[in-house]
């Protein structure tokens, strides 16, 4: 059945990834837990990029979810240009996310310079990919800048289906603006937010492409993702077993986070 | 109510007003890629931000010989057109098939091709190039494509499945009366059908591959006959670092396909994205 010639190779591949964790690079050989181990012992760059990864996404969730909501609430409204608006947010999220990452690491570094010189604000001179500090958001509003566009489009079709008669009746009810969103909009908008929130929270723990092109894990290895760490363990050091263990640890996180944000979800609903 | 019609009117002006200027801002960085990438090396570097003192194309020509850009067009149009080609082929009908017909067995069948999805890429990665050099399906650009199969079918085998059941099984079951056979009827009368979430499909999926940056690095990325646009940017932009017309030049051309791309079909992209992520 055609079923099964697609899902062979997948499930191959899924498999081997499985069950494959302690080959070492062309000759494999049987150590049993021991990368495992080392990973949790003496894998220091590993718990900070899990630390990294942690906080990027924290962070990215939060601003992608609030920002992407606040643009999506004034889009919706009756603008004139806003057709040209949301198509004006949605280009970064088309491009390509290594592409994003170049374009930005010239603004930093060149954009910023001159811009500087024109305007004199401080912020601008300071080094935003070279300090340890500083790279953290970077990077975060990079991720941001590219992704935003998705959520406000998804966040606009929430905002459409709420029919518009619900609006009017919580106005005739004497709620006020900010009362009418949070009493009446937010609460009809719920899947969206769902929706939103998981995928920006996916997508963040995933990051990698901008990372690569926008730091290389610089300034001394500050901004290596766990996906970042993975890669290079693997195809840089050549630790095939130990990369395999830390992406089998990394999937485990990935799924536990999820269910538990899909469990959390599931049970507002039930209070609902 | 919390304002006359009039203040009303007023504030929306004002929003509006504030929206143009942040979305403005907001694509700025891709309007200075643009603009860099005009200038000569010089003017790159003296000042950014200023507007070139006399638009160039000569970037543009030395690039395009540099990164044999014609044929790494040449080689995304190839991977994506055999990754989305197979991909709506086999979701299609792997969908139809499974919503067909109700044994347990297709039922553990649809649950073990969309769990995938759930699973990372770089957690499989490693061993995934291995299988793949064994399988000869490494190093080139026809079998980059087919590999996409794999990773594409399982969200596309979902999203079909999901819009499976509006369609009526009596028209099946009436096909077949007239004599055509299982593949017949789902070509010619299932197929068409679901011609807006294959729409759906089509753009996720090209987006993606068009884009997709880890995989390629991973397999074809020894050769500069099977490179792919971002990749060879990815190098290009690495190599010629400093030389940031050439860098910005290599960009524009990368991504210049998807931004007039996004403009010819904007809607059908933005409404195919929103499908996507509600079904998905």
């Amino acid at each position: 059945m055609v079923a099964l010639t697609i899902y062979l190779p997948f499930a191959l591949s899924g498999y081997y990834s499985l069950t494959k964790w302690n080959g070492i690079a062309r000759d494999p050989e049987f150590i049993g837990l021991a990368n495992f181990v080392e990973l949790f012992r003496g894998g220091d760059a590993f718990l900070r990029a899990l630390l990294f990864t942690a906080e990027y996404t924290a962070v990215s969730m939060v601003a992608l979810n609030v920002l992407a909501l606040a643009i999506a609430v004034a889009l919706a409204k009756e603008l004139k240009t806003r057709s040209v608006l949301r198509s004006l947010f949605f280009v970064p999220y088309i491009l390509s996310m290594t592409i994003v990452g170049f374009i930005w690491q010239f603004i930093f570094s060149k954009g910023f310079e001159s811009l500087f010189r024109i305007t004199g604000f401080s912020f601008l001179n300071l080094s935003w990919l070279g300090d340890v500090r500083l790279v953290f958001y970077s990077v975060v509003a990079v991720g941001v800048w590219q992704a935003v566009g998705f959520y406000i489009v998804l966040y606009i079709a929430g905002l459409q289906s709420i029919p518009a008669e619900v609006l009017e009746a919580a106005v005739v009810d004497g709620a006020s603006g900010p009362t009418k969103f949070l009493r009446v909009t937010l609460p009809m908008l719920s899947s969206s937010v769902v929706t939103c929130v998981l995928l920006s929270m996916i997508n963040s723990l995933k990051v990698f492409d901008t990372i690569l092109a926008l730091t290389k894990g610089g300034p001394a290895g500050s901004t290596y993702s766990a996906t970042l760490e993975i890669y290079r363990e693997a195809f840089q050091n050549n630790n095939y077993g130990l990369g395999s263990a830390k992406s089998l640890v990394f999937f485990a996180i990935v799924l536990l986070l999820t269910l538990v944000v899909l469990g959390l979800f599931r049970r507002k609903e039930d209070e609902a | 109510m919390s304002g006359s019609p009039r203040r009303g009117r007023a504030g929306l002006v004002a929003l509006e007003a504030t929206m143009i200027v942040a979305a403005l801002l907001y694509v700025y960085p891709i309007f200075l890629m643009f603009m860099n990438s005009l200038k000569p090396f010089g003017e790159v570097v003296s000042d950014v931000i200023a507007l070139p003192k006399a638009a160039t194309l000569q970037n543009y020509a030395d690039v395009v010989k540099r990164m044999s850009y014609f044929q790494l067009f040449l080689n995304n149009v190839v991977i994506t057109t055999i990754g989305v080609t197979g991909i709506v082929a086999l979701s299609s009908l792997a969908a139809y098939i499974l919503d067909r017909r109700r044994t347990r067995y297709a039922k553990f069948a649809y649950l073990a091709i969309i769990a995938p999805m759930l699973i990372p890429f770089q957690t499989f990665m490693i061993t995934l190039l291995k299988v793949m050099t064994v399988s000869h399906l490494a190093g080139s650009t026809w079998g980059l494509g087919i590999q996409y199969w794999g990773f594409g079918v399982p969200m596309a085998v979902f999203i079909y499945f999901n819009f499976m059941n509006t369609i009526p099984r009596e028209l099946d079951e009436s096909a077949i009366i007239d004599g055509a056979s299982t593949f017949r009827c789902f070509r010619s009368i299932i197929f068409p059908m679901l011609k807006t979430i294959t729409t759906t499909v089509v753009v996720l999926d090209v987006m993606w591959i068009w884009n997709d940056f880890l995989l390629p690095l991973l397999m074809v990325n020894g050769r500069p006959e099977t490179k792919t646009l971002v990749l060879s940017a990815y190098t290009f932009v690495g190599q010629f670092n400093t030389q940031w017309h050439y860098a910005m030049t290599a960009m524009v051309l990368t991504v210049l396909p998807s931004i007039l791309i996004f403009i010819a079909l904007q809607r059908n992209i933005v409404q195919g994205v929103v499908a996507g992520a509600i079904k998905g």
